[in-house]
């Protein structure tokens, strides 16, 4: 039973989550205070590129995920400064900053590395068995036994569900994405709780990137986020900007994903090509269902003006 | 002092008020970078003096950036044209490959036609093509209000699975070690406006499109509508205009400015479909139109200007071993410090 292809499916979709969960809350946090990123593919990229060179260099997987998680806060950081200080477009700001991400992230690997037809590897990162709850039947390998932040990224959900609904800083948050104006008259910092959450936010998406060459591939190349980010946006929009619900419908965005590798692998006649789509396809699909019930934050995407008369600037 | 001088000073005053903040931006972007590849050890003057004046001192690498000038104004279009009517067009690229792809098939099905029948067609079936890979995404906004971003981004990574799968499995070339199909009829390539070297005349097509964009956006009262319904969708549906319709067709309208330029592409620069044509024309585009403020009228300028630094780009990685991302740098620096600009003069009113 151990070795069935069922269990061994959900152990990989299990594993296919993380880039998702991880770039979804931090979409869905720095969107809870009204920041909208939309630049979720280009500090993925970096992440990965980073966290590549970070672990390459160092020889230490742990230096690359701090190394992205750095360059991802600043990345949130400058999103912040922009958007929350200087006031500036954010869909526009958050496009300047994908494109900053997405030179940046080739751009680095180039200089460090250089062009090579043979890419440079790193060791990618162990899975760690759960004492006792590993050898539990059927749930055992495909809960018990992944990697690190296939851990992180669940308890990190859970985390951000009691912090948002359950502390008054979580309430001081949403409200702050709400109705910044009334939030700040009852001595909130709206402020703050953008650029902090912007910061974490960046964090994760970078993490995110960091992720996909530390599992999948063990190096680094341009195409390897492969739209990850923005489907990440679309997952934000799936789970109604809740943290539970982006971490249960990230088992749909990361099950069509292993479902297209699979069927491809045993082929059914249809060109792979055409169940490459489907992760794309499914989204549009799954927007135009299941959205229109979800409502996001009411000030998303608009800057706050302290000075402003209105309530939406 | 003359009138007619006085005049003529207060108009070049305020293009020159006009120019600054892009001069400012250009030399700011342009200090940094120059700092970050003194620090790598690289020489400086002649990075800048490569990147500046490739296009420029020889007649190839001026056709060059005419070539390059092509799809990325036509890409620039596809984003502007509906971000004037405030909606978000990040799909070009999807666009622009399968207006290749029926471009491609019009070109080896109908190889035979004669020029005058055949190149229409092609570049007609590019356009419809575009059209309809934009059509779900903006019948889904028109329908159902899903947003347009992440629908038109989306269907750009399904692009890309279809063109390699026209590419290797319905006309491929097998000679080819890249997916690649077979050449398109002859009656299909665009003319050359010169031979020597190579330039072909969707430089024309290309031209009229921009002209034709400008008056449109700026001087035609069905484009104002479109502009007012950008500036504040609630104020113009007061006012009877149909918007959702408007946001329907300026998604349409950049689709096939898109699709044309992947059209062109098969019939201008490679004569068959060849998996990758699409290049980073989109990022590109859509730099172009944010640099220009989505204004139609600079389009054009900046287009040119990106494509300088492109050509310069594929020279520094050629002669200096400057990886080409650096102008992708320098690009989203400009973009960067040109909307610094208007949070300055914000402050400063």
């Amino acid at each position: 039973m151990t070795n069935s292809p069922w269990i061994n499916f959900a152990g990989l979709v299990m594993l296919a989550i993380v880039p998702y969960v991880l770039a979804a809350q931090g979409t869905m946090l720095a969107g809870r205070t009204g920041l909208f990123i939309v630049a979720q593919e280009g500090i993925m990229l970096v992440g990965a590129s980073v966290g590549f060179l970070g672990a390459y260099h160092f020889q230490n997987l742990a230096a690359g995920l701090g190394l992205a998680l750095l360059v991802g806060g600043l990345f949130g950081l400058i999103l912040a400064y922009f958007t929350t200080t200087l006031k500036m477009d954010q869909f526009v700001v958050g496009l300047a900053v994908f494109f900053l991400g997405l030179g940046l992230s080739n751009l680095l690997f180039k200089i460090v590395i250089g062009i090579t037809l043979q890419p440079p590897r790193i060791p990618t990162l162990k899975a760690w068995s759960v004492p006792f709850l590993a050898d539990i039947p059927i749930l055992g390998p495909i809960l018990f036994r992944q990697n690190g932040l296939v851990y992180f990224s669940i308890l990190l959900s859970f985390f951000l569900y009691y912090v948002l609904y359950y502390t008054g800083t979580g309430l001081a948050l949403r409200a702050t994405g709400e109705n910044p104006k009334a939030a700040d008259s009852l001595g909130v910092h709206v402020t703050r709780y953008r650029y902090v959450t912007a910061i974490f936010g960046g964090m994760l998406m970078a993490l995110a990137g960091a992720f996909l060459p530390m599992v999948y591939t063990g190096t680094y190349t341009d195409g390897i986020v492969r739209g990850r980010g923005w489907l990440a946006i679309a997952l934000t929009f799936f789970g109604g900007w809740k943290p539970h619900t982006i971490l249960l419908g990230s088992f749909f965005f990361a099950g069509v994903e292993i479902l297209a590798l699979r069927v491809q692998v045993t082929a059914i006649g249809l060109p792979h090509q055409f169940l490459r789509m489907l992760p794309y396809l499914g989204t549009i699909l799954v927007m135009t269902l299941a959205f229109r019930g979800a409502r996001p934050p009411a000030f998303l995407g608009q800057n706050y003006d302290r000075e402003s008369r209105t309530t939406s600037s | 002092m003359t009138e007619g001088m006085r005049l003529r000073l207060a108009v070049i005053g305020r293009l020159g008020r006009g120019l600054l903040p892009y001069l400012l931006s250009f030399l700011v972007a342009f200090a940094v970078v120059g700092l970050v590849l003194a620090l790598l050890g690289f020489d400086v003057w002649r990075a800048y003096r490569t990147i500046l004046g490739t296009s420029f001192r020889t007649s190839n690498g001026f056709v060059q950036t005419l070539i390059k000038w092509i799809p990325i104004v036509l890409q620039a279009l596809a984003f502007t044209v509906p971000l004037v009517a405030g909606k978000f067009n990040i799909g070009g690229e999807g666009q622009m490959i399968v207006g290749a792809i029926g471009a491609a098939a019009v070109g080896i099905l109908l190889a035979d036609l004669p020029l005058p029948i055949l190149l229409p067609l092609l570049l007609l079936t590019g356009v419809l093509c575009g059209m309809l890979w934009v059509l779900g995404p903006a019948w889904l906004l028109y329908r159902f209000g899903v947003n347009e971003i992440l629908t038109t981004v989306l269907l750009n990574f399904t692009a890309f699975e279809l063109i390699d799968f026209v590419a290797t499995k319905i006309w491929a070339d097998p000679r080819a070690g890249h997916p690649t199909t077979v050449a398109i009829g002859a009656g299909g390539m665009l003319p050359l406006l010169v031979t020597r070297p190579p330039l072909h005349s969707g430089l024309l097509i290309a031209l009229a499109i921009v002209i034709i964009v400008y008056v449109y956006t700026h001087h035609t009262a069905v484009g104002y509508e479109l502009l007012a319904t950008g500036a504040n969708p609630r104020a113009a549906r007061v006012f009877g205009l149909p918007v959702r319709r408007l946001f329907l067709f300026s998604l349409l309208f950049g689709g096939a400015l898109a699709g044309l330029s992947g059209a062109i592409e098969v019939a201008g620069v490679h004569g068959r479909l060849i998996a990758g044509l699409q290049s980073n024309f989109l990022l590109l585009g859509i730099i172009t139109g944010l640099i220009a403020k989505g204004n139609n009228a600079a389009v054009p300028f900046v287009a040119f200007f990106i494509a300088v630094l492109e050509v310069g780009a594929s020279a520094l990685q050629r002669t200096m071993a400057i990886p080409g991302e650096m102008t992708f740098i320098v690009e989203a620096l400009i973009l960067i410090f040109v909307l610094l600009n208007d949070v300055v003069r914000r402050y400063r009113s």
